[in-house]
């Protein structure tokens, strides 16, 4: 089978940065994987290039084995879609309004949005549970409930890999816990999920496979309990491992198991 | 009698709509769409007659509609002052208000700011230049049916904005400061710069007259001709603009979000640019240049029915051409039989209503 993603040696730099070196790795259809990483690794950037917004400077992204830049840009916005950490919205759009832009890609040069559209609004904003927002104007929500209308509009495109940069970011525990189960209620609609994840207490038990992208270290792939542990950790976010609770839990579970 | 139980209802006396989600009333201040555009229609078409019947000789509006419908004809001198004189300029009025409005609204979508206007923007700063360098050295020449002087002012106010446009934006964001402070400048030097085709005009002096009206923004009495090319062309634009209207809205989620969503960005901002400088032009050539009507227009518009760009176009359009009708008559009946020019009263009528806006959008607009 082949990935419905996969980077090869992908490099990236803005200007003279080198931000991203050589980068590889597959995601197969199904998966739920988590991007973590120290700030400044090029988190955001690994989505970007994977959502065909910026384009490698060596190395290639496939999407479904075809080389993803040579794609029409309506062809990759129906099967990937990213819901980016902010998005700014000028006027007082509705939610609805906002999240019938993700049908930008169905639509022809001068045909509208039809019924199908209409429907692919109204499945969008019940997956993401916004469906009693849609009238509401869209800056005057608060944090969670903006989270959940920017994955409607990343849903609204029908995609098959949704791509998430720090979805948790900005949450109280609460609305992380509803967002992690949003995730999961996702991916058992047959949808892949790719997001950057700056908490690390919510990858384990929640992603199927972890990337850890960090300057110190080469991309590293992996499950939870291969990539979760206090030595690579500390090694990729340059953090002394006795000082974060995280990892000092790790560390007494690991003496418990040896001892 | 029993005291009044206090109604549950709401204060009109109404239930209020209910839905199975609850929270599914429109955002308060919404109005429906069809009943607002025949609204529209109807005041327009009252306008006009109103205009039509203000003037120094008075003809009454209820005379006007009855020759319209077959009933009593008008006399000689009447039909000459209707329809020689008052109906081109209140056409042409509707066709400037319209033009403005609907340029205004696509250039406020495009920077995703309710601040910009061809005015504010130097659109229409550069339209004159151009339509100056038409009346001074070319005014003989046309091509495919159109002036120089048209052509000159579409191609001075695309110029323009393409330089405006550019200096704003950095990394593909447009900084709105800067924008302002672009079209501020830019707009200053090309008002200015008409001032040395007056020094250097070395003609009777009718070329200055045209200029003068043009910088202080009077709407003339057109030829038949002129109008029915204006207004053609305005058809056009607007046509146009009916597609650019959806992804206006697409582009409210920033241009890198756009072009995720699959739209060409650069093609969608070239054609909203010569869209809106052509309709800028269409004004410009025929009535100088008039500040703050594509600015107040399309933002009462917004509060009224929400920022969707598609519904915008023809509420927009509408309600432009009956505000600057309204105005143009206001312009030359209030202070009758001295004239004043429509873009001078605008600026006294807009100049406020900018600085409420400035101060209002402080909180609403964060960018």
């Amino acid at each position: 089978m082949t990935p419905l993603l996969s980077f090869r040696d992908v490099s990236f730099g803005y200007d003279d940065l080198d931000v991203i070196r050589s980068a590889s790795f597959d995601l197969e259809t199904g998966t739920c994987t988590a991007l973590i990483g120290p700030n400044g690794a090029g988190k955001t950037t690994i989505l970007k290039l994977a959502a065909g917004t910026l384009h490698s400077s060596s190395g290639s992204v496939l999407l479904n084995n075809e080389l993803l830049h040579t794609l029409a840009l309506r062809r990759v916005a129906r099967t990937v879609a990213l819901v980016p950490q902010q998005l700014d919205v000028p006027f007082q759009f509705t939610v609805r309004e906002v999240v019938e832009q993700g049908r930008t890609p169905y639509l022809g040069f001068l045909r509208g949005p039809v019924r199908e559209d209409r429907i692919a609004v109204d499945r969008a904003l019940e997956l993401a549970d916004v469906s009693g927002l849609q009238r509401r104007i869209f800056n005057e929500l608060s944090g969670g409930e903006r989270q959940r209308v920017k994955i409607a509009l990343g849903l609204a495109q029908q995609p098959k890999l949704l791509l998430l940069d720090e979805p948790t970011q900005n949450l109280d525990i609460g609305r992380q816990v509803e967002l992690i189960d949003l995730l999961h209620f996702l991916r058992a609609e047959g949808i892949t999920i790719f997001a950057s994840i700056h908490d690390l207490q919510l990858v384990e038990g929640n992603f199927s496979s972890v990337l850890l992208l960090s300057p110190e270290m080469p991309l590293m792939n992996g499950t939870p309990e291969e990539i979760l542990k206090p030595s690579l950790l500390e090694k990729a976010f340059n953090c002394p491992p006795r000082r974060h609770p995280m990892l000092l839990e790790r560390i007494h579970r690991q003496e418990k198991r040896v001892g | 009698m029993a005291p009044m139980a206090p109604a549950p209802e709401s204060p009109q006396g109404q239930v209020p709509e209910t839905h199975p989600y609850g929270e599914q009333l429109p955002p308060k201040g919404r109005v429906g769409f069809a009943m607002l555009v025949s609204l529209l229609v109807v005041l327009l078409v009252t306008v006009v007659v109103l205009s039509l019947a203000t003037g120094a000789v008075r003809v009454s509006p209820g005379a006007i509609f009855s020759a319209l419908f077959g009933g009593h004809p008008l006399t000689a001198t009447q039909q000459v002052i209707l329809l020689q004189i008052r109906l081109p300029r209140i056409l042409a009025s509707a066709v400037v208000g319209a033009a403005l409005a609907i340029s205004g609204l696509m250039f406020q979508g495009l920077f995703r700011n309710p601040m910009a206007d061809p005015y504010v923007i130097g659109s229409s700063g550069g339209a004159v230049l151009g339509a100056c360098i038409g009346i001074f050295f070319f005014s003989q020449l046309s091509l495919f049916g159109f002036s120089a002087t048209a052509l000159l002012a579409f191609a001075g106010s695309v110029a323009t904005m393409a330089v405006v446009y550019s200096l704003a934006r950095s990394n593909g964001r447009t900084n709105v400061i800067t924008l302002l402070l672009a079209g501020f400048a830019v707009s200053t030097m090309l008002g200015y710069s008409s001032y040395f085709f007056e020094a250097f005009d070395s003609g009777s002096g009718s070329n200055h007259l045209i200029l003068l009206s043009w910088l202080h923004g009077v709407i003339g009495i057109p030829r038949w001709t002129q109008l029915s090319v204006s207004g053609v062309l305005l058809l056009f634009a607007a046509l146009v603009a009916i597609p650019l209207m959806r992804r206006l809205n697409t582009l409210a989620l920033g241009d890198e979000y756009a072009h995720q969503l699959g739209l060409r960005v650069e093609y969608t901002r070239i054609g909203i640019i010569l869209t809106g400088s052509l309709l800028t032009a269409i004004a410009v050539s025929l009535g100088g240049l008039i500040s703050f009507a594509g600015l107040i227009v399309p933002h009462v518009a917004r509060l009224i029915l929400g920022p969707d760009h598609v519904r915008l176009l023809p509420v927009t359009a509408l309600s432009g051409a009956i505000f600057l009708v309204v105005a143009d008559t206001l312009a030359r009946s209030v202070f009758a039989p001295t004239e004043i020019p429509v873009g001078i009263l605008m600026a006294f009528l807009g100049g406020p209503f900018f600085l409420y806006l400035l101060r209002k959008t402080k909180r609403s607009y964060v960018l």
